[in-house]
């Protein structure tokens, strides 16, 4: 009855918003988004510079490595608050995410955690592999130059597969491309080694199993974006956003070699698919998760549905805690992470890579409401019921500021809840 | 007495079976039939008792009660249209379409059948399953008509009233001798509704009131795995009057229309295909041209684009579309296909009899959320098509028709919403002109597709589209506030332009349950 209730008076007010109390908020930010500032000037805050008393920045991550490093020395108050973790780049470069969840999976194996369970599997052609039951949710992958041998003895298991090569610091589908030979990988290391390109030689790139068999819609790949609240790393608290999207590549996927170049077939960033010919400007190739939930309930039935998005949070959690131990929790920061994560046609969820800063530049109507909707949602989420920033709240937002976010994980309220259980059963027992 | 009645019974009984001979499913259902009279469990001693025993076991004997419920739906019962006017009507608009498609063919210097050229039917033949990259000019090509168009003819109907005093808006439909139901007899017809009992689409989470289901929609798909598994039709229309859960809609509407796809229909669609890939018919680039403007640009529904190429091709070739709507339809064009000859040169055009008006497609896309094999859709589609959605763009007397259900909405606008009424008259807006594309679309496109389908469900379940009108008055009901505060034609508009919040359901009961 509530979320229908909710509904009902978000609707009353159509499209109009319901004017929200007025605090002294100062706010500073390095970049002018729309569906920022008009967040921002809703609430009636005021910007002032960052050198001045803010409450509340909007950074980049880049400004907020500068304010966290040694030398700015800045020191904030109880009443600041900024949108980054320091060293977020823990889960968001994609060599060291990859890093976090391997180093993550170990750990519980030593401590004999039943997570950590492992079975073999048979791959696409055959092959029989060892892998992790309940976190094996990234493709294969190694970073390279460093673990080329590693590699190539994974490449010789099954020299048929595809690998898709990206480099561990840049985003948007830059610098990306599939290769299906070894001897592609040796010509591109001579070259990227060449003298005329020694910007290249110091990069370091990830090469990961590539998806070959991604579900598609009207024979379209597509991969989801979600969005990812996290307000603390220890204990945990995180909240998935319900509006993610689906990216759609603009013609049909198709696996033959002769379209391995052609990144419009394999790549689903908006960035790359804006460029290809039959790029829509109306809906920009993106559908609702609220819409592929609907189509995969309607044709491939609810069990299955339900157990795909069960595994999706199941993976966003599990990633979170792989890097919750070396995450520097500073209690002012808070982050929203961009999830990228790509379906299989067995309807098995993949991590892509997570995004630190994901856009906030809005392609079409409906992105443009929904990346308001984030951005207002996560104000709420993040503030204190009296709206001014403070790190010594607690940090439980009631479920009516949670808005569309679900709660994914809180540490916090679990051991809370097991306490209580523990002296309810307590008590009963006693009787 | 009883002897009349047993020899009434004997009489229906004999023509349901001369009928059911002329069906397409007779032959393979009398063999199935003679196969079970050999199998053993057939007694030669008590031959009838037996057989209707292992008809049931078979499910042969659902078969042919759905066949005889199915049938007797596509009964028509209404013969002429009793009002000459509104025949007069249709068929002068009928003919303005075809002068309209005739001049358009003649600008273009193209006509209107020709056999398609081979190079071109190869090319067709081998992007089949992704015509969004079959390149065309469309650039010269336009909708034939929009439902605004559409409305302005509608809108001449009442016009025979020869005086109507100064201060009568001259626009009402009240003016047609038309009998409409009152919103007391829409809470007869929608009775569990008006009773407020629980249905699907208000909260799934709500509690069940039956024992041994958490909610509300655990019982309910609980129910349905069971209707489904019965498959008897009428028992899934009344079940559908409450709603389907998503993961069973797709089986269920098929069952409730019988629009199961088998080998026949498989044959048949792959027919259609044939004779789109082999006759260019000019109505072919108004198809591509409506996909292109309606389901391409929408975010709800772009992905399936090239699903819907083939479903709506297909369709413009299926005479059996036309000899199912014929007695609203008229007579088809009949056109000479250009580069053939001999006895079958001529072609009614399009087959189908359908000329696509601008969002046409939209009968067909919410569909896409029910089946992605491009033959389900197709029938699914098909059968939708000629069970209800014809009515809302072709002029005629029923009750289920377009000017019934605008006369509907008139009729409870004035009598439910009597501020608002007025408000429409003082600032001379005819109120059927902001929610006349609704009607005629049966909100797709309008809705997203979850309500949509919710929204369906019902015009299943009570076989009826009246809740089409009612749900455009509740959504006027419900935004009215804003509309008072506005007093142009595109400030309404703009006012009821976005329905992505509303919930469908909830609001619909509200309005059926007595205040």
């Amino acid at each position: 009855m509530n979320t229908e209730s909710k509904k009902m008076a978000t609707s009353i007010y159509g499209r109009v918003n319901a004017p929200v109390e007025r605090c002294r908020v100062n706010f500073c930010t390095d970049m002018e988004k729309s569906v920022l500032m008009s967040n921002f000037e809703r609430r009636g805050w005021h910007q002032v510079g960052p050198d001045d008393e803010w409450n509340f920045y909007w950074a980049s991550t880049q400004t907020c490595r500068n304010l966290f490093s040694v030398e700015s020395g800045y020191r904030m108050n109880d009443n600041q608050i900024i949108n980054h973790f320091p060293n977020h780049y823990e889960l968001s470069r994609k060599d060291l995410l990859v890093k976090n969840i391997k180093r993550y999976r170990k750990e519980l194996e030593r401590d004999g955690s039943p997570l950590a369970e492992k079975a073999e599997v048979v791959l696409h052609g055959g092959q029989v592999v060892t892998r992790y039951v309940h976190l094996d949710f990234i493709p294969v992958t190694f970073v390279l130059p460093a673990d080329y041998n590693m590699f190539v003895e994974e490449y010789r298991k099954s020299p048929q597969s595809t690998w898709i090569m990206k480099p561990c610091g840049k985003s948007q589908g830059t610098g990306i491309f599939l290769i299906n030979k070894l001897s592609k990988l040796k010509k591109w290391s001579r070259e990227a080694k060449a003298p005329f390109h020694p910007q290249l030689s110091k990069e370091s790139y990830v090469i990961s199993r590539y998806i070959d068999n991604p579900l598609l819609i009207g024979g379209k790949k597509f991969d989801l974006r979600l969005y990812v609240l996290v307000t603390s790393f220890r204990p945990l608290k995180a909240y998935l956003f319900q509006l993610g999207f689906c990216r759609f590549c603009t013609v049909k996927y198709d696996t033959s070699v002769t379209e391995l170049d052609n990144m419009y077939v394999h790549l689903t960033n908006v960035s790359v698919q804006k460029h290809g010919g039959d790029y829509n400007n109306i809906h920009g190739g993106k559908m609702s998760v609220q819409n592929l939930r609907l189509f995969l309930e309607g044709t491939r039935g609810r069990a299955v549905t339900e157990k795909l998005f069960a595994s999706i949070q199941w993976l966003i959690v599990h990633s979170l805690k792989a890097v919750s131990s070396v995450m520097a929790n500073d209690r002012h920061c808070f982050e929203c992470y961009g999830y990228d994560i790509i379906i299989d046609n067995q309807l098995k969820p993949w991590l892509v890579e997570v995004n630190a800063s994901p856009s906030l530049t809005s392609t079409t109507v409906n992105d443009r409401i929904m990346k308001y909707k984030l951005i207002d949602n996560i104000l709420t989420a993040v503030l204190p019921p009296d709206g001014i920033p403070d790190v010594r709240w607690n940090k439980v937002p009631n479920s009516e500021a949670l808005g569309n976010f679900d709660l994914l994980i809180d540490e916090d309220l679990m051991e809370k809840e097991e306490s209580a259980n523990a002296t309810g059963k307590g008590s009963k027992n006693k009787k | 007495m009883e002897d009349i009645k047993d020899d009434a019974i004997h009489h229906t009984a004999m023509k349901l079976a001369e009928e059911i001979k002329n069906l397409s499913i007779y032959k393979s259902f009398y063999s199935d039939v003679q196969k079970l009279v050999s199998s053993p469990n057939v007694k030669k001693e008590d031959f009838k008792q037996t057989l209707q025993q292992a008809m049931k076991e078979k499910g042969l004997d659902t078969k042919l009660r759905n066949t005889v419920f199915h049938w007797v739906r596509t009964q028509n019962k209404n013969k002429l249209d009793p009002l000459t006017s509104l025949s007069k009507a249709s068929a002068q608009w009928e003919k303005r379409i075809h002068k309209s498609l005739n001049s358009m063919c003649s600008d273009l210097e193209t006509s209107l059948a020709k056999i398609r050229p081979q190079t071109e039917h190869e090319e067709l033949a081998e992007k089949w399953n992704e015509l969004s990259t079959y390149s065309l000019d469309l650039s010269k090509y336009r909708p034939v008509y929009a439902p605004k168009d559409f409305l302005d003819v509608l809108l001449t109907l009442s016009g025979y009233v020869p005086f109507t005093r100064e201060d009568e808006p001259k626009w009402e439909f009240a003016h047609l001798p038309l009998q409409v139901k009152n919103l007391d007899q829409l809470r007869k017809t929608y009775v569990e509704w008006a009773n407020g009992e629980p249905l699907l689409g208000v909260n799934p989470n709500m509690p069940s009131i039956v024992q041994g289901f958490a909610t509300l929609e655990a019982e309910r798909i609980a129910l349905g795995e069971r209707v489904a598994a019965l498959g008897y039709a009428p028992v899934i229309q009344e079940y559908l009057k409450k709603g389907s859960p998503q993961c069973l809609r797709a089986r269920l509407w098929s069952q409730v229309l019988g629009a199961e796809v088998k080998q026949q229909q498989t044959n048949y669609f792959n027919q259609l295909k044939k004779s789109v890939l082999e006759v260019d018919l000019m109505i072919d680039k108004l198809i591509f041209k409506d996909v292109q403007l309606t389901a391409s640009n929408d975010d709800q529904y772009f992905v399936f684009e090239d699903l819907l190429y083939q479903v709506m091709l297909c369709f413009s070739r299926d005479s059996e579309v036309l000899s199912a709507v014929r007695s609203l339809a008229g007579a088809a064009l009949t056109v000479a296909v250009k580069g053939r000859h001999g006895p079958d040169c001529l072609t009614a055009f399009p087959p189908s009899g359908v000329i696509p008006f601008h969002g046409f497609t939209m009968y067909a896309t919410p569909f896409c959320y029910l089946y992605d094999e491009p033959v389900q859709l197709y029938y699914i589609f098909r059968a939708f098509y000629m069970r209800y959605w014809h009515r809302l763009h072709y002029i005629s007397t029923h009750p289920q028709g377009i000017v019934s259900l605008c006369l509907l909405y008139e009729r409870l606008l004035e009598a439910n919403e009597p501020l608002l009424w007025i408000h429409f008259r003082n600032i001379n807006v005819n109120p059927i002109r902001v929610v006349f594309k609704w009607l005629m679309r049966a909100f797709s496109g309008h809705l997203p597709p979850d309500q949509l389908l919710l929204l369906w469900d019902a015009i299943l379940g009570y076989d009826c589209l009246e809740i089409l009108p009612l749900l455009a008055i509740s959504i006027l009901s419900f935004r009215k506030e804003n509309i008072f505060q506005v007093n142009t034609l595109q400030n309404v508009d703009a006012v009821l332009a976005d329905l992505s919040t509303i919930s469908v359901i909830p609001l619909l009961q509200l309005a059926l349950m007595k205040p």
